[in-house]
């Protein structure tokens, strides 16, 4: 379901409009004011004018891109040529980045037509995107500090299908952001009854509905003071220190190229704390509404009923606070974004099992993550995982199929039966002497859930009830849909 | 890997890859498929023998002689395999599903809800359509399912494709 470019990928029969931005007719005019309407056939139900992200956008964007012209030039650039040229090269390469975001900004419009939201752009390979609302799975509004300081925000739409975040509208002003995230969420379907009276002129987006959680910074820091990396971190500096005494040099690029590796080891944690900063939960009618970051802040908005899985870990070292961590997958943030800080999956960076079972249980209703009928398999599956035989273990509950796994860092997967995609059973050669079996439900984004080393006979009766129950509870789903 | 209880045709009494023989009719794909893997076999086998020989004939090392022994034998083993593999695949039709099962070493079946189908592909490569074969494959969002029927006659494949695409349609589901 990957494949290169974003496109969009329009079920069979969407009614797929003739494109103004398509590249045959891109040699005709496309004035800046008057956005012609797609030529041709009737009308689109409710065409709006095109609108233009905001004036500062290409300001942002230049200035981003000089963090990344300097990352590029990197440091032995800059010893080479000195720090004049240096300024004067990022300078260049900054302005003209400037440039074309201008012209990018000039020829880029929204608007939402029907039931899609279409995103036009590009001067010379023109392109629209028509984005099907009905497949909308989450919205998030990212403002970067630059974003913060201008008043500015960042819409994302995920979007099944693509294998990546779908128009990232970047920039908005804030209001007009959090009103047209608002729209969307309306226009997807099953609107959020407490969304549409309230707030939304509002500069800064109101938090409306509910507090689920709210984490503690301390307990955040902490969390992230006992994971691997800052646990080692001060061997690996000791480390470093004594070659340089032994071998006396201290030229000024193996200091910064240190510092640079350094940096690296603790980018993971440091980036944890400040993007999980400040962490929120609300819980806005049928919506869940994640709020985090320092530096750059997310809101990240996402139907219930669009929850594909929920994961909860434990980590090893956490668990002299008892602590646990919980993940949300989404349809759409798919295994082609593997920069984890891009996959907003974030459900609860560090709470106790008290604070999990609260949000497990508000996000998916009737599930209590303490109660959950799990069941280890047979005994001979030790054969197959000695150690981990008692780790692991499955079980149906009313709503959801849940599976643990895992000795030193616990996990715990669930899925709603509503959401199952496929039911898979495996059975390899050893399984297969020892008459055992895995079954794995898959979903829509995520790994699935998989319960390993079944008792074969148990492993059928699993695949045949979860098939039934994800059948009736689709049945069950659909009914106050039509 | 003894497949004792794979020895008989594909639609004996229940085996392990048989879950619920009272409900499921499995359907076998066509035998044809063994020639077309057989061939693929072959044409990778020619590669690489005619690599290794020009590498031994050249350089005079035994080892790659030692390797074209081991590749000689690896595919005749994998040609043994292959005749099984195929009579292994197999697939049926269910009110609301559609189950594939393969796999000989590794064994796997599953289960695709025609509600949950997004698109199917119906393929037939050069060596494929020589046989007179297609390959019909449903695509569900979720990108771990696996439902692939290779080995079908050109007509049964349209008639897949056709109801498949007929039943999703009608039971299509947001996800």
């Amino acid at each position: 379901m990957s494949d290169g470019p974003a496109d969009p990928r329009p079920p069979a029969h969407w009614p797929t409009a003739p494109q103004p931005g398509a590249p045959g007719t891109a040699g005709q005019g496309w004035p800046g004011h008057g956005w012609p309407g797609p030529p041709g056939v009737a009308p689109p139900p409710r065409a709006e004018p095109r609108q233009r992200l905001h004036p500062l956008s290409p300001a942002l964007h230049g200035a981003k891109s000089l963090v990344v012209v300097i990352a590029g030039l990197s440091w032995s650039t800059l010893s080479r040529v000195g720090f004049g040229w240096f300024a004067a090269m990022a300078a260049v390469l900054a302005l003209g980045a400037t440039v074309l975001a201008v012209i990018s900004w000039y020829n880029t419009g929204y608007h939402i037509v029907g039931r899609e939201l279409r995103v036009h752009e590009g001067l010379i390979w023109r392109r629209t995107r028509a984005i099907p609302l009905e497949r909308l799975q989450a919205v998030e509004v990212v403002r970067p500090l630059l974003a913060q300081l201008t008043g500015l925000a960042e819409l994302r739409l995920e979007v099944v299908g693509g294998g990546k975040t779908e128009a990232p509208l970047a920039y908005l002003g804030v209001a007009e952001a959090a009103a047209l995230r608002k729209r969307l969420l309306a226009v997807a379907g099953r609107p959020p009854e407490a969304v549409a009276p309230t707030a939304g002129q509002a500069a800064a987006p109101a938090p409306a509905g509910r507090r689920l959680h709210t984490v503690r910074n301390a307990d955040l820091l902490v969390s992230q003071l006992l994971t691997p990396q800052a646990f080692l971190l001060p061997f690996g500096v000791a480390f470093v220190v004594t070659q340089f005494l032994s071998q006396g040099s201290w030229s000024f690029i193996a200091v910064a190229s240190t510092l640079t590796a350094m940096a690296g080891v603790l980018l993971q944690p440091v980036r944890r704390v400040l993007d999980d900063w400040g962490f929120r939960l609300d819980r806005d009618g049928d919506t869940l509404r994640v709020r985090n970051g320092l530096l750059e802040t997310r809101v990240q908005t996402v139907p219930l009923h669009r929850v594909q899985t929920v994961g909860i870990t434990w980590p090893l070292l956490w668990r002299m606070r008892s602590w646990l961590r919980l993940r949300l997958e989404v349809a759409g943030y798919s295994a082609a974004e593997p920069d984890d800080r891009n996959r907003p999956d974030r459900l609860l960076p560090v709470g106790d099992l008290r604070t999990g079972e609260l949000v497990v249980a508000a996000v998916l209703p009737g599930v209590r993550l303490t109660a959950l009928p799990l069941t280890p398999p047979p005994r001979r599956a030790r054969w197959l995982r000695p150690l981990s035989r008692s780790a692991i273990g499955a079980g149906l509950d009313d709503r959801v199929f849940a599976a643990r796994s895992g000795v030193l860092t616990r996990q715990l997967a669930i899925v709603p039966y509503a959401r199952i995609q496929s039911v898979r059973v495996t059975q390899g050669p050893a399984q297969r002497r020892l008459r055992l079996a895995t079954v794995h439900a898959d979903t829509a984004g995520g790994a699935g859930v998989s319960a390993h080393d079944r008792d074969l006979a148990e492993a059928w009766e699993l695949a045949a009830e979860l098939t039934a129950r994800a059948h009736a509870a689709r049945r069950a789903d659909e009914d106050p849909h039509a | 890997m003894n497949g004792d209880d794979l020895a008989g045709p594909p639609s004996a009494p229940a085996g392990p890859l048989e879950p619920w023989p009272d409900t499921v009719r499995w359907q076998p794909i066509s035998p044809d498929l063994i020639w077309v893997e057989l061939i693929r076999l072959g044409v990778l086998l020619a590669v690489l023998l005619i690599g290794l020989g020009l590498g031994w004939a050249f350089s005079g090392q035994w080892l790659f002689g030692a390797a074209l022994g081991v590749v000689v034998l690896l595919a005749g083993w994998r040609a043994a395999t292959i005749v099984r593999a195929v009579h292994a695949w197999g697939y049926a039709e269910r009110e609301h599903d559609l189950l594939v099962r393969h796999g000989l070493l590794v064994r796997r079946l599953s289960i695709v809800p025609y509600s949950r189908m997004q698109f199917v592909d119906v393929s037939a490569g050069p060596l494929e359509r020589a046989f007179d074969l297609a390959t019909v494959q449903l695509h569900t969002a979720a990108a771990a399912s696996d439902a692939r029927v290779p080995g079908l006659r050109p007509a049964e494949a349209a008639r897949l494709r056709d109801r498949l695409t007929a039943l999703g349609e009608d039971r299509a589901e947001g996800l």
